[in-house]
């Protein structure tokens, strides 16, 4: 089954990008460009894996977003691909190896900008992880 | 137009008081007085002077009180202690816990004057220097966000998009045309990391790093940084040796800080190496210290510029400083100091450079 994909990120240009990438992966994407309709979007629809911007607005708004996450029963289960500009040393000295911001239960950092292979194969590992934790609760 | 500079004169003795309200009369100051130390402190609230001059010896609250409440109050306001001759020795203690100079009594108006000239110049100063301050730190501030924002987001979007159009493009491409989109793509990917140094440079203080230091073996750092250049010295088919192991002693640091260290070393070896040719690290003992070297067979630098190479935004005329961005050797050798380290490089024009990174080995207590 297509696996459906949330990304929220303010830069179009930069969203264009991914979701080119990510259509050659298979995946469907929806996009929304601020916090506000984000949120929307994770009320009203079931998504796979959510690709999440940190810096938008006024600031660090992805943080905001990645609280809300933590505290729905639901959306706690959603795997997250942090997508960030913010400088981030560990990101630039470990290429490849995972970084895990701990917002939810299952996320992980990479640096913009990504290259294919290295987003494909997050965006499929954060997937199969939620999924085998599924399965084992079961 | 300026204000007039504030002086407060707290004495006990009216003939002191009205002397020194003659000699500064005219002189462009604003003065108020107070005969004794309560009132004094008062004052220091509602006039709020630039300059107090304080006697030692009053009743009441003591004129060592008095200076512990201005400061209190503001510690930019300059104080200085009227005393006798006898007691030049307490004057000293005032001095020591703050004050800025002392009139000795008796005094001649000039002498008087002087030092209310000084005082006030040091006000002036102390509160230009703290301008200055906070300036410095608002530019450093909004030139990082500037330097983020402005620079970095819109770099990240064409890069984000190039690698799109290569993926998109990977069955249409000639060789050629391919070849020119790696070009761009890595000349992109460089730009990123020149901008990702300059806010390295702007926004981290490198003295805070020592918070964070743990006992650690160099050979993370070392491989960490291996890794990450590993890419860059394919791209330019250098072969990098380490004979580096896991058998020396510890060191005390950060590994994210040192592996950067090793990265703008490794980086600037291979960028001025020639294609084929090899970096060779290795790691010894030396006394007290742990000395790492990075020896390549580069271009070299030449004797004029080697001493200026870690000084950062520095290009030299000639040699392995000179088309470089010079920033990273610079943030190289910061981080080496908050480890209590040196590092320094030996070069020969047309031979190769050999960095030494020196840290001292953990010693428990």
């Amino acid at each position: 089954m297509t696996k459906r994909l949330l990304m929220i990120d303010d830069d179009p240009d930069f969203v264009s990008g991914i979701k080119a990438i990510l259509d050659t992966g298979g995946f469907e994407v929806d996009v929304a460009y601020n916090p506000k309709d984000g949120l929307a979007a994770l009320q009203t629809k079931q998504y796979d894996l959510l690709l999440l911007d940190i810096m938008m607005g006024r600031g660090a708004e992805g943080i905001m977003i990645a609280r809300k996450l933590r505290k729905d029963a639901r959306l706690r289960e959603l795997p997250v691909l942090i997508l960030t500009g913010m400088r981030e040393q560990i990101a630039f000295l470990f290429p490849g190896e995972p970084i895990h911001p701990r917002f939810v239960e299952i996320d992980e950092l990479v640096e913009k900008p990504v290259e294919p292979k290295l987003l494909l194969e997050k965006v499929n590992s954060l997937i199969a992880a939620a999924e085998t934790k599924k399965a084992g609760r079961k | 137009m300026e204000t007039k500079p504030r002086i407060l004169i707290i004495d006990d003795e009216e003939v002191v008081l009205d002397s020194c309200s003659q000699i500064l009369k005219g002189s462009g100051y604003q003065l108020e007085i107070a005969d004794n130390g309560v009132r004094g402190v008062e004052l220091v609230q509602e006039f709020q002077p630039d300059l107090v001059f304080v006697d030692l010896k009053m009743p009441g609250i003591s004129g060592f009180e008095v200076l512990e409440k201005v400061r209190e109050i503001d510690a930019t306001i300059v104080t200085v202690v009227i005393t006798g001759f006898a007691t030049v020795s307490s004057a000293v203690d005032a001095m020591k816990k703050g004050a800025y100079d002392f009139l000795p009594k008796p005094f001649t108006p000039d002498e008087f004057r002087m030092i209310a000239r000084r005082g006030i110049e040091r006000r002036r100063l102390m509160l230009e220097t703290i301008a200055l301050r906070r300036e410095k730190e608002l530019l450093r501030e909004q030139f990082a966000s500037i330097v983020s924002h402005e620079l970095k987001a819109p770099l990240g979007a064409v890069q984000q998009n190039l690698f799109a159009l290569d993926l998109e493009l990977e069955q249409t491409l000639t060789s050629s045309q391919k070849i020119k989109m790696e070009r761009i793509m890595v000349r992109i990917a460089e730009l990123l990391k020149l901008i990702n140094s300059w806010l390295r440079v702007i926004s981290v203080d490198i003295n805070k790093l020592k918070d964070g230091f743990t006992q650690l073996s160099i050979t993370k750092p070392v491989s960490n940084a291996l890794e990450s250049v590993a890419a860059l010295a394919e791209r330019k088919n250098i072969e990098i040796v380490s004979s580096i192991n896991a058998e020396l002693p510890p060191i005390l640091g950060d590994a994210i800080s040192l592996a950067e260290v090793f990265v703008n070393i490794l980086s600037n070896s291979i960028k001025y190496s020639p294609d084929g040719t090899r970096v060779v690290l290795n790691a010894g003992v030396q006394g007290q210290n742990l000395v790492t070297s990075i020896q390549d067979a580069g271009i070299g630098i030449s004797p004029e510029d080697l001493p200026h190479i870690f000084e950062g935004f520095f290009r030299g005329k000639s040699g392995q400083a000179m088309a470089g961005h010079g920033i990273g050797l610079a943030v190289a050798r910061q981080i080496v100091d908050a480890h209590h380290g040196s590092i320094s490089a030996t070069s020969e024009l047309g031979k190769g450079t050999t960095f030494l990174v020196t840290l001292p080995i953990f010693v428990k207590d």
